[in-house]
């Protein structure tokens, strides 16, 4: 290598440390707060943790039904997970075969994509009003529980297994369902895990459709329990970023998990649908 | 088998098609959760347009958080330059400054205020360290660092997105331009101007879009970290139209501001199509 190649390496690899620096202090911070025993306002602020200790975590659990959200949150999670793969791959299916009007389902599909869900939070209200689902958890899942973008990614993923194999099944004398659950599924786990991810992220992380529906406290969902709590409290106590921690810690290993398909999964759901 | 479209297509009528349709009605109507709802024509545009001074603020301030998007982009696409190639140790990197984008964007609000807190936060610790200031900033608090402030926590968040977005573009350029270029003895600025950035024009096509509906979308972030404060000097549309709809149960005029502001994201993907080339619809 070069001298010039080499300075040229070096310098690169600083400036991406750096980068990387910027991106996790903010993280580090508050993790550091949170393990922070003493007065979080002591100035100035040790850059490491004072008496470190998990007094704070544990008075998470005193001072909100901290078990209560994550099982709302849970749930209707998992209710938008359920409902994306069912109704996306049936959906997905569907657009696969030919029938009269596919093409004017394929044009209302995209133009939906161009319809933002902040562009519908009134209605959207006073229809779910209508329906009785305020405070309910099919009520917070349901505008979840089909995206445009994932049934186009089932729609790419089914056309790609051929031709023959669904035409042998149906020669052996399986049912659409059949074919769908035992032929297109299996061959395309790919598509299932980006359904998954995105559906879950924007369920879990989702506060502006749960912050219109719910009054009830006992429904309300992590994002709502801290918006919540930093409003009871303002930023008077370290318990605050405790939550900040719990909430994120989970989220943050099942990413380095599976960082690769997550990546590619919300890349795909770029816009949203 | 058409009809295993129906539940997803309900869906889609119930909570996209139904919503556009009835904001339209709505911001044509007198609507109070006591009455019947009454026709008063244009009466809700006219306040808009010319009663209300905090929408024009409301406007410009989403204006400006888009324009933000542009040096996020601009940031990521540096990054994205450098963590190119087969640097060793690039996937670390693309993986620390893709983690803050899944997060739930309330923690991340919350993150961000405590960055900025005058007293604990990180900062103005650094800042006041560094003598750069005496006393404490209270960036939440001012009407000149608010509306930045934000925008700083918010390009912190979407610039690892923008980043996988932009490095999908770079991938798909073929090396062998960059040596035709370097037999020629093209410099490096030329074969970023002149080879990169015109080959990765969808994905650049791609992140404006992005950068468009975020900052139409840029609820969260805002709500938590300021609430539109001080003042009004960090509303954005999004968050004005939740005060008038939910805090002032004034459904009809928060309808007519979404009818302005579905106008305007429509207009802006229009132009944004035009300047990509008139091809950026081919969607999949």
């Amino acid at each position: 290598m070069t001298r010039r190649a080499c300075t040229l390496l070096v310098l690169r690899h600083a400036l991406l440390v750096a980068v990387a620096i910027a991106m996790l202090t903010p993280f580090y911070w508050v993790l550091k707060t949170a393990l922070t025993g003493e007065n979080i306002y002591a100035y100035p602020p040790s850059l490491l943790p004072v008496h470190p200790h998990l007094y704070n975590f544990v008075d998470v659990w005193y001072l909100i039904p901290f078990p209560r959200y994550l099982m709302n949150s849970v749930i209707v999670s998992l209710l938008a997970v359920a409902g994306n793969l069912v109704l996306n791959s049936i959906a997905a299916y569907a657009l696969t075969l030919p029938f009269r009007g596919r093409r004017a389902v394929l044009v209302l599909l995209l133009s939906c994509t161009l319809v933002p869900f902040q562009a519908t939070i009134i209605p959207a209200y006073l229809i779910t009003a209508r329906l009785g689902l305020l405070n309910a958890y099919l009520g917070l899942a349901l505008p979840l529980m089909s995206t445009i973008v994932c049934i186009f990614i089932f729609k790419a993923a089914f056309e790609a297994v051929p031709r023959s194999l669904i035409d042998a099944a149906q020669i052996d004398g399986l049912g659409e369902l059949s074919i769908l659950t035992r032929v297109l599924l299996p061959l395309s786990t790919p598509a299932i895990a980006t359904n998954v991810v995105l559906a879950f992220i924007w369920s879990w992380n989702n506060f502006l459709w749960p912050l219109i529906i719910t009054r009830d406290p006992n429904m309300q969902t992590l994002p709502l329990g801290l918006a919540r709590f930093l409003s009871y409290m303002e930023d008077t106590t370290g318990a605050l970023y405790a939550f900040v921690v719990m909430v994120l810690a989970p989220g943050l290993l099942v990413f380095l998990m599976a960082q690769s398909s997550f990546m590619r999964g919300l890349t795909a759901g770029a816009t949203k649908g | 088998m058409v009809c295993f479209l129906t539940p997803s297509l309900l869906i889609f009528l119930l909570y996209r098609m139904l919503p556009l349709a009835w904001n339209v009605v709505l911001s044509f109507q007198a609507w109070s959760p006591l009455h019947p709802p009454s026709w008063v024509g244009w009466d809700n545009y006219s306040e808009m347009l010319y009663d209300d001074d905090i929408v024009w603020q409301a406007l410009w301030n989403t204006l400006i958080f888009m324009g933000s998007q542009a040096i996020g982009v601009v940031i990521a696409l540096g990054i994205a330059l450098l963590v190119n190639s087969d640097l060793k140790g690039a996937s670390v990197y693309r993986v620390i400054v893709f983690l803050s984008y899944p997060l739930m964007t309330v923690a991340v609000a919350i993150i961000w205020r405590w960055m900025y807190n005058e007293r604990g936060g990180l900062i103005n610790f650094v800042l006041r360290r560094l003598g750069i200031i005496d006393k404490p900033i209270a960036f939440l608090d001012s009407f000149g660092w608010a509306l930045p402030s934000t925008i700083v926590a918010n390009t912190w968040q979407v610039l690892g997105f923008f980043m996988i977005v932009l490095l999908t573009g770079l991938q798909s350029v073929p090396p062998h331009l960059y040596e035709a270029a370097r037999v020629d003895g093209a410099p490096a600025w030329a074969r970023l101007f002149r080879i990169t950035l015109p080959m990765i024009k969808p994905s650049l096509f791609l992140c404006a879009v992005i950068g468009i509906l975020n900052s139409f979308a840029a609820f969260d972030l805002v709500y938590v970290m300021t609430n539109g404060g001080p003042g009004h000097a960090t509303e954005l549309l999004i968050t004005y139209i939740y005060k008038e709809a939910f805090n002032q149960s004034r459904f009809d005029y928060a309808a007519t501001l979404t009818v302005a502001q579905f106008a305007l994201l429509l207009v802006l993907a229009w132009a944004a199509h035009r300047a990509a080339g008139g091809n950026a619809g081919a969607l999949e």
